[in-house]
């Protein structure tokens, strides 16, 4: 800049304690107003990426849930949900309850828009096949910012993505993609801001974090570990308070306002504003069971050595660079994928999962080492290549290796079934999973089929729709069904209860243990209640009719008392 | 350390060293004749015509971080060399007799004491970058005073000089020479006999010019030199009243359709009362369908406003928008091309200012030479008139009092000034604006930078006082959302842009083309940038900021609020007068980027209902509030609830950071609180609407704890 002399004899100058932009900003560690050096944009390699793995996730997906019946409970809950939403009698938001993270329902909603290919199974792989595209976009924006070549970077996202966990994952409808995405999302911004110094990342890093942490209550974890990884490295560089605080606030206000707001909704409608960390559960969860601390460590180190064997080595590999190199972020990024070890262990030991220690937890551990090794790899300087290629190599070891251990893993869901599916090539219908469920839909859909034949009246069906989800689900048509969100908790129980002139049929589960409406009238599930008459019945479920005549009080005096929290109790006398 | 040699064995006849050749800048090279050669022993040789000049070694000695020794050289040998190594372009090197005027000037002025060697030096370093008039230079840095000037000037010209600080002019004789010739040569008659005239000019007059002025006068005209200052006051009140009818009637004559003269058209008139009879008879009808659709209505609005801004952010976040220049461009940047910049500044009862404004421009990167700044007075506001002649500012200040009539305005006062600005570009500044100093160079590359269709450059607006309360710190988020995110975005996609207050570069000419500012409307800025869309330019935003004075009172900020608001209706108004030319003119991107933008005043308007109506329902319960939210209405209207006042929230935190505003960070997560006085403002805006529309809400300024 030309800077003019002040010249002889001119006035005074008038005292200014204006402080400038360039003063203001002389004393700042991160980029404002620059444009920082970073990679170019490639929207269509990103794009690229997304469709390519979204497709052939889904494709996958469809073979898998739609040909050989590979298909969870927890994806078609969700999905009916998402369908209640737009097509219940009344349209109602409060259908994503209170169980699950609600973006993992709401973020799937618009799948149900249109209630015909919300009923279709080929639409459940696409509920998590986008996510997982997005996952893989957003490693691939990481890794061409740690400066992978890009035939190395592809191969990487396929090693990943042909993982059998990760593709049992991402193709079946499961909702661990959805926040893991995000996280990702939310990584890769902050090692873009690590290399950029750009403070925009910080915000981008925010937001998704913000996402993640409603969508899957594990990211907050991680969103606290990276809120002080944030305030430690600018200090670390020398940032000075306001910075540190500013940074800081702006990366924690979008999670911190989600959780809050979260929170005073479970305190309104629940009395209880932390109901959303004691009570979340996973339709087809497999109970908390009891660890020993010993049994903790020990399956612990399982998991990791089974399902993310890669965590062995990309752990102590990044504390070392980190130590070593003066590399606080590879530092950081140990004590991330440390947390992702412990994690599924310490929510055992504060009882907030009711399916512990299962062979999904790996995701996260998995997803963590890769971002590790592709954050070595740039640290590797002139050993980029091998870095690289050193994890293409282990991600591709680690796929029989970790798909002959989904056999018979104990702690799992559908890795069995999974397994099974791709060995045999045959339909897992019928089959047991490890802990003892039975696999596949046949019975949901049959019921379905014979209420979209033969019924048409809205909310004519009396149904416990925390267990008759799937049914629902399958016949596109919520608004037959007089559910649970229909009018509350209050309403239905008093129709369940003396149901005649209320509705035409109650649709309930054989299974008496969780169902409101079988607990009520067990005898009916069996059809030997006399006064409602079985019109049709599956293993799983029956749908009788309810004359106009019935008398609540003839041969049954269940009583069934709610609380307010949504979950309810069956009380015999 | 230098010395200085007659007799070197190596010489510049020799060859000059190719690392060397460019060690001094051209202009340098060329004022000072010398030349760097060669090195010898770890010293710089350097050829110079006039080794005795302690200017000249001062000024090489600065310039070289090694030990130098200077050599004298004859001109012709020196000049060759120069040539050589920076071959002339044309128009852009001195004459020889340009070259004997200014010696004659400098010898003159330091011979008679009349500057120092520092103050020529300073002069000597300045033309050798911008090759300006050695005297204008001395002028404008205050080291002469203009008198002075023109006593050198008469003598080296053998001129007569005339005095006009208490001049009355003959009117008739005054105006024979027409208003442009006598803006643009800076000349006016001031006497006349039957077979010639008497023409006080700033300058000799150029054969060319004075070709032009004898055929306009009709007559022999004899020159007579006149102080610049004195002169500009002549023109001015010789030709004020056109001034003010153009300033006042220019753009309703010429555009009816695009002055806010009439707030509402009959078409638009005739309109609001059917939809109001309409809305009243379903209301009677359907008492509770019309109170749904009403609601659905402003939902759906609401969302499309919130989705829009929410759009614009996200994208400015992702990337940055603002035309690039460096500051290695703005230091490359040869001052000898720089075009005039005229800076129009506005002030109203702010005599206080007015020692702080004068340092604030001569602090800008700009010679000051090509500087036209325009102070532009009302002429009821003596005090500030009066401040500003008591500080005997040099030439390139004009002080342009604006003569009292309707309507008193901001824009009007600029269209005033804009009538006689010299400057290729222009630019506004409030009174305590304090512009980042490269602004003016910054504009100007980017202009260069941009496609042919970009008209205006906006600058960034935030402010100084930021610190003060808390009114001053949202003012702050908010105006950095505004202009580093939601501006730029706008600018990007090529959508019509609100022009903030201040701080708007154009391109003078096109600027007249189109009427310049609505003096009926209360914000013509943003009114201007609009018609400069429909009229196919475009504005681009420069990452250069210039601070102001947040209001930290509220009275004093509702004022200014309502006022800017009420503007944006009026401005909706104009330009919906005729919703298929806007349409057509905009496209349907910008058309609709419009309405959304203008929509934001009607969304503060809803605001306080809506809060109203949840409110009450989380109290009470009330179910015909319930009603009123049925099924897809709700989910609109509970998205914006917790989702679209978290993100406005967030993006307010964003524009602080974006900015590198750490500290106002957490007041950010306040603003839900500040939106409640925008609110409040909206309402006073929307009322003024219909009872006073025209009125200008002046904003006092100088509340800031500084006092600045």
């Amino acid at each position: 800049m030309t800077t003019y002399a002040a010249p002889v004899g001119a006035p005074e100058p008038v005292e200014d304690d204006v402080v400038s932009m360039k003063q203001r900003l002389s004393g700042i560690v991160q980029i404002v107003h620059q444009r920082p050096q970073d990679i170019s944009k490639r929207r269509w390699e990103s794009a690229l990426v997304f469709f390519g793995f979204t497709g052939a996730y889904t494709w996958f997906g469809y073979w898998l849930v739609v040909q050989m019946h590979v298909v969870g409970f927890e994806p078609l809950d969700r999905l009916n949900r998402a369908l209640m939403i737009w097509h219940n009698d009344p349209a109602k938001l409060s259908a994503l309850g209170f169980d699950y993270p609600p973006l993992a329902t709401l973020l799937i909603s618009p799948l149900a828009i249109f209630p015909s290919v919300a009923s279709s199974l080929a639409v459940v792989p696409v509920a998590s096949a986008v996510f997982a595209g997005l996952t893989m976009m957003s490693l691939n924006t990481l890794a061409r910012r740690c400066l992978v070549a890009a035939p190395l970077r592809y191969g990487v996202l396929i090693a990943l993505a042909l993982n059998p966990l990760v593709a049992l994952y991402a193709a079946s409808g499961a909702r661990q993609f959805v926040w893991i995405s995000f996280v990702v999302m939310a990584m890769g911004a902050v090692v873009a801001w690590y290399v950029t110094a750009d403070v925009r990342f910080v915000m981008l890093a925010g937001l998704a974090y913000s996402i993640a942490a409603l969508a899957g209550y594990t990211s907050i974890l991680w969103f606290v570990l990276t809120a002080f990884m944030i305030g430690a490295i600018l200090a670390r560089l020398g940032a000075r308070g306001p910075e540190v605080e500013g940074t800081t606030v702006g990366f924690s206000a979008p999670t911190v306002y989600v959780i809050a707001l979260w929170t005073v909704f479970n305190l309104i409608l629940l009395s209880h504003p932390f109901e959303w960390v004691t009570a979340a559960r996973d339709a087809g969860g497999s109970g908390p069971g009891s660890f020993t601390g010993v049994e903790l460590l020990q399956d612990t180190w399982w998991l990791v050595l089974y399902a993310a064997p890669l965590a062995i080595i990309a752990l102590p590999a990044l504390i070392f660079v980190g130590a070593s190199r003066n590399n606080p972020l590879a530092t950081w990024l140990g004590l991330l994928l440390a947390a992702a070890i412990v994690a599924p262990a310490g929510s055992v030991l504060l009882g907030l999962s009711d399916s512990p220690m299962q062979m999904r937890n790996a995701l996260p551990i998995l997803v963590f080492a890769v971002i590790g090794c592709l954050w070595l790899a740039r640290s590797a300087d002139g050993s980029n290549l091998i870095v690289s290629g050193v994890l293409i190599v282990l991600l591709l070891a680690s796929i029989p290796w970790t798909f002959h251990w989904m056999k018979d893993y104990r702690y799992q869901n559908l890795e069995a079934p999974f397994a099974a599916a791709i060995s045999t090539r045959q339909s897992q219908e019928g089959t047991t999973t490890v802990p003892g469920a039975k696999v596949g839909i046949a019975d949901e859909q049959a019921m379905a089929d014979y209420i979209k034949d033969n019924i048409s009246e809205p909310n004519s069906i009396l149904t416990d729709n925390s267990q008759t989800y799937a049914v629902m689900l399958l016949t596109g048509q919520p608004r037959l069904f007089f559910d649970r969100v229909d009018q509350s908790d209050g309403p239905w129980l008093a129709a369940a209860q003396d149901p005649a002139g209320v509705v035409d049929y109650m649709l309930m589960s054989t299974d008496t243990s969780q169902d409101l409406l079988s607990q009520m009238y067990p005898s009916a599930t069996t059809g030997s209640d006399p006064r409602l008459s079985v019109v049709f019945s599956t293993d799983r479920y029956v749908l009788l009719t309810v004359p106009t005549t019935f008398d609540p009080t003839a041969t049954t005096d269940q009583t069934i008392t709610s609380s307010t929290d949504g979950s309810t109790e069956g009380a015999g006398q | 350390m230098t010395a200085t040699v007659n007799g070197a064995r190596v010489r510049l006849t020799d060859g000059v060293a190719p690392e060397l050749a460019r060690l001094l800048p051209e202009g340098i090279c060329r004022t000072f004749r010398v030349m760097p050669y060669a090195v010898v022993d770890g010293t710089v040789l350097v050829a110079v015509a006039d080794a005795d000049d302690p200017i000249t070694l001062q000024v090489v000695e600065e310039r070289i971080d090694r030990p130098v020794q200077l050599v004298r050289h004859t001109t012709n040998e020196i000049t060759d060399a120069i040539e050589t190594v920076y071959p002339a372009v044309e128009g852009q090197i001195e004459s020889s007799e340009e070259r004997r005027g200014r010696v004659q000037m400098a010898r003159m002025l330091t011979n008679s004491g009349l500057v120092t060697n520092d103050q020529l030096q300073m002069a000597m370093l300045e033309y050798s970058r911008t090759g300006d008039p050695l005297g204008d230079i001395l002028v404008a840095h205050e080291a002469i005073s203009e008198d002075v000037l023109v006593a050198a000037l008469s003598e080296m010209y053998q001129m007569q000089r005339v005095g006009l600080s208490d001049f009355v002019p003959d009117m008739e004789i005054a105006r024979r020479l027409p208003e442009p010739l006598a803006q643009s040569f800076q000349a006016i008659p001031v006497a006349a006999t039957d077979d010639l005239v008497l023409l006080a000019v700033a300058r000799p007059l150029d054969p060319e010019q004075a070709v032009a002025v004898e055929e306009a006068l009709g007559s022999p005209f004899r020159q007579l030199l006149a102080n610049r200052t004195e002169l500009d006051q002549l023109i001015q009140r010789v030709h004020s009243a056109h001034y003010v009818e153009v300033s006042t009637v220019a753009l309703l004559e010429a555009r009816p359709e695009d002055s806010a003269h009439v707030v509402f058209t009959g078409g638009q008139k005739a309109l609001g009362v059917c939809l109001l009879v309409a809305v009243v008879v379903c209301g009677v009808v359907w008492p509770m369908q019309t109170l749904i659709g009403v609601v659905a209505a402003c939902s759906v609005l609401y969302l499309l406003v919130s989705f829009y801004k929410f759009q614009l952010t996200f994208r400015a976040l992702g990337t940055h928008l603002e035309i690039d220049v460096t500051d290695q461009e703005i230091a490359d940047l040869d001052e000898r091309t720089l075009p005039v910049y005229t800076i129009l500044v506005p002030l109203y009862k702010e005599a206080g200012v007015v020692r702080r404004l004068v340092q604030g421009i001569n602090d800008l990167d700009y010679p000051r030479t090509r500087l036209d700044v325009k102070l532009l007075c009302e002429e009821d506001d003596t005090e500030t008139i009066e401040m500003i002649r008591s500080l005997q500012l040099p030439p390139h200040f004009h002080l342009v009092v604006v003569p009292d009539a309707l309507p008193k305005t901001k824009p009007k006062a600029c269209n005033y000034g804009l009538q006689i600005a010299t400057g290729d570009f222009c630019v506004i500044f409030d009174a305590e604006d304090r512009p980042d100093p490269d602004q003016l160079k910054k504009a100007y590359l980017a202009f260069q930078h941009v496609a042919g269709n970009v008209a205006c450059v906006q600058a960034k607006l935030n402010h100084f006082n930021q610190d003060q309360n808390l009114l001053t710190a949202w003012f702050a988020n908010e105006y950095s959302m505004h202009f580093e995110l939601i501006l730029p975005a706008m600018g990007a996609a090529g959508s019509p842009i609100p022009l903030g207050g201040t701080s708007n570069h154009f391109i003078t000419s096109v600027l007249r083309e189109l009427g310049a500012w609505d003096p009926f409307n209360v914000t013509e800025d943003a009114d201007l940038g609009i018609r400069l869309h429909r009229e196919g330019y475009r504005t681009a935003m420069i990452d250069s900021t210039t601070l102001e004075e947040a209001n930290p009172n509220v009275p004093n900020w509702l004022r200014q609020r309502s006022r800017w608001i009420k503007g944006y209706f009026q401005t909706w108004l104009v330009h919906m007068r005729s919703p298929g030319a806007l349409l057509r003119e905009t496209g349907p991107r910008g058309f609709t980027s419009f309405n959304l933008t203008m929509a934001n005043a009607f969304v503060l308007l809803l605001n306080p209902i809506f809060w109203g109506l949840t409110t009450l329902y989380v109290l009470t319960q009330w179910g015909f509030i319930r009603e009123l939210f049925p099924g897809f209405v709700f989910y609109a209207a509970s998205a914006m609830l917790f989702i679209g006042n978290f993100v406005f929230v967030y993006l307010n935190v964003a524009g602080s950071l974006q900015r590198g505003e750490f500290g106002i960070t957490r007041t950010a997560l306040l603003s839900p609180l500040y939106w409640g006085l925008m609110s409040w403002a909206a309402w006073k805006g929307a009322i003024q609407l219909f009872t006073n529309p025209f009125y200008w809400e002046k904003t006092e300024h100088g509340l800031d704890s500084g006092a600045h």
